[in-house]
């Protein structure tokens, strides 16, 4: 049932890196505005060239603010059985994204605005061959 | 622009109708109103009707011509507004500029909304190219996570305490009591709404606003045929809309820019009453009342500072001192609020303006804010959108 195996909830979103775990997004080569996930295009209104590259965030950044989601989500949102609340963060990212993601704690009564984070990559869930599913989340430093 | 009066009003009242279908609902509704109003069906040149997401419109969204469809067919234009939670502001919005440009004498504005189970989904779109569907598939993080992390900054802030948020709740329904439209009318006491399930900490689930089926209908019309039906009309001061702007901050989707430190979360809520403050000439301390998105408690503290109706950090204390109240120096939510309601989406703009009216004409009963001569409705909803309306007697 169980194995080591991992795999991406969604493909193209975050990378291990040689330098660590990255967000992956966009940032307009004009005004500098960054994006996540990447965008076609820069959606700055006053932004007259739309021209991005593919830019890798991460992996520092402040938590602004958390939440604890105390009851199991509906779907698509994945979980484990039986359902364990969690954490999920808003974190303003060096790069100038605030980013949302889950928060790598057990205790979310430890946290406080304003703290230091690092992006971690960590299973959300496993699928139904055991394998573990991966997303994006922040530990605190 | 021409004056416009909100000659009429009605309200299906809000809760859970497994009998009737959402069409049912905004007939009953629109009866009230034209009742309301003194005016027969044949006398609406137009619909202005906010889309549903959930029930009726043929599937399309066309609910205001399920209400002709219902009401009779007199080949009158029928407009369909999406805005998520603001279409019935928009909807307000539009019918108010088709009697003002002088288009039409008399418009039928009408929302209402049959709701599916649970606390309201954002998004309605599986697709990976949905930025909601992948907030929840990649994060988990539903409504009531997004209104807890907004409140939980808030606490951090200023040092908001749940005493604080709790509190909110027991004054809404402590006016829900008296409001026989009200889905919820038992009161609370503070004890109560802190041993009500915790939702999504540090939100509690009398501090969250349920979903309810319901709906509203106003006529509006033009001075000349109000004066002829009624000698003390309610006016529209002004109605407003705003989309959110690029830079706010507000983390929607995955991922924002960090915004400027002195911008207001929600911009298109403030930008919408900013708007109709300006446009009517209304300085924010001269509002008698507000009729407010409360979604959650936490909006009943956050958008009296953005908007400039007290100093920030300041609206727990205006709240403990029971200045919120019909009787306080600033009236919020006398109808008991979304709290109390529930929300039925589209339905939400267009009851707002409902109480409005009540109160102005001080028919509000024991919920009554004396003396109310001028108020502000406002709505928020999905894909940024935001509405605000200022009626006076
Ligand atoms: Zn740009």
């Amino acid at each position: 049932m169980s194995s080591n195996e991992q795999i991406p909830v969604v493909e193209g979103l975050f990378a291990e890196t040689a330098a660590g775990p990255r967000l992956l997004g966009s940032r307009c080569r004009s005004c500098n505005t960054p994006y996540f996930p990447r965008s076609p295009a820069c959606h700055h209104p006053v932004c007259t060239r739309s021209e991005v590259d593919d830019t890798a965030f991460g992996p520092r950044g402040k938590l602004w603010s958390w939440a604890v989601q105390n009851y199991p989500p509906p779907p698509p949102a994945r979980f484990d059985e039986p359902y364990v609340p969690y954490t999920v963060g808003v974190v303003d990212l060096e790069d100038g994204l605030r980013v949302v993601g889950r928060m790598s704690v057990d205790d979310a009564k430890s946290l406080r605005a304003g703290v230091e984070v690092e992006l971690a990559i960590e299973p959300l869930c496993h699928d139904e061959q055991g394998r573990e599913v991966m997303s994006w989340a922040f530990r605190p430093l | 622009m021409r004056d416009v009066a909100v000659l009429g009003v009605g309200l299906h009242p809000f809760g859970k109708f497994e009998d009737k279908s959402v069409t049912q609902l905004c007939r009953e509704a629109t009866e009230a109103a034209l009742g309301d109003a003194g005016l027969a069906w044949t006398d609406v040149q137009a619909i202005s009707a906010a889309s549903s997401r959930f029930s009726g419109g043929k599937g399309w969204g066309l609910n205001g011509n399920d209400v002709v469809d219902d009401m009779g067919r007199t080949g009158i234009p029928v407009f369909n507004l999406s805005a998520g939670c603001a279409a019935g502001g928009n909807a307000f919005n539009i019918g108010w500029t088709l009697v003002a440009s002088g288009l039409h004498d008399c418009v039928l504005v009408v929302g209402g909304e049959k709701m599916p189970k649970g606390f309201i989904q954002t998004s309605g779109v599986d697709e990976e190219t949905d930025l909601e569907y992948l907030r929840q598939l990649c994060v988990g993080m539903p409504g009531p996570a997004f209104w807890a992390a907004l409140c939980r900054r808030r606490m951090e802030d200023f040092g908001t305490t749940d005493e604080d948020l709790a509190r909110i709740a027991v004054k809404a329904h402590q006016l829900s009591a008296h409001n026989p439209n009200a889905r919820f009318r038992n009161e609370f006491t503070l004890e109560e709404v802190l041993a009500s399930p915790m939702v999504s900490d540090p939100l509690h689930l009398y501090e969250i606003c349920p979903v309810s089926d319901g709906a509203a209908a106003a006529v509006l019309c033009s001075a000349e045929m109000a004066r002829k039906h009624t000698t003390k009309p309610v006016w529209v001061a002004s109605s407003a809309v705003a989309t959110a702007g690029f830079d706010d901050g507000c983390p929607n989707g995955l991922g924002t820019v960090v915004p400027p430190a002195d911008r207001t979360l929600h911009s298109e809520a403030s930008v919408a009453v900013s708007r109709a403050l300006e446009s009517a000439g209304v300085a924010p301390g001269e509002l008698d009342l507000v009729e407010l998105q409360d979604n959650t408690v936490f909006y009943e503290l956050a958008f009296p500072e953005d908007w400039g109706l007290c100093q920030p950090g300041e609206a727990e204390r205006l709240v403990e001192k029971g200045e919120t109240l019909p009787t306080g120096r600033l009236p919020i939510n006398p109808s008991g609020g979304f709290l109390s309601f529930g929300e039925a989406t589209t339905a939400m703009g267009v009851f707002q303006v409902c109480e409005l009216a009540w109160q102005l004409r001080g028919e509000a009963g024991a919920r009554q804010v004396p003396g109310a001569r001028l108020g502000l409705g406002q709505t928020l909803g999905l894909g940024g959108n935001g509405t605000a309306v200022v009626l006076k007697t």
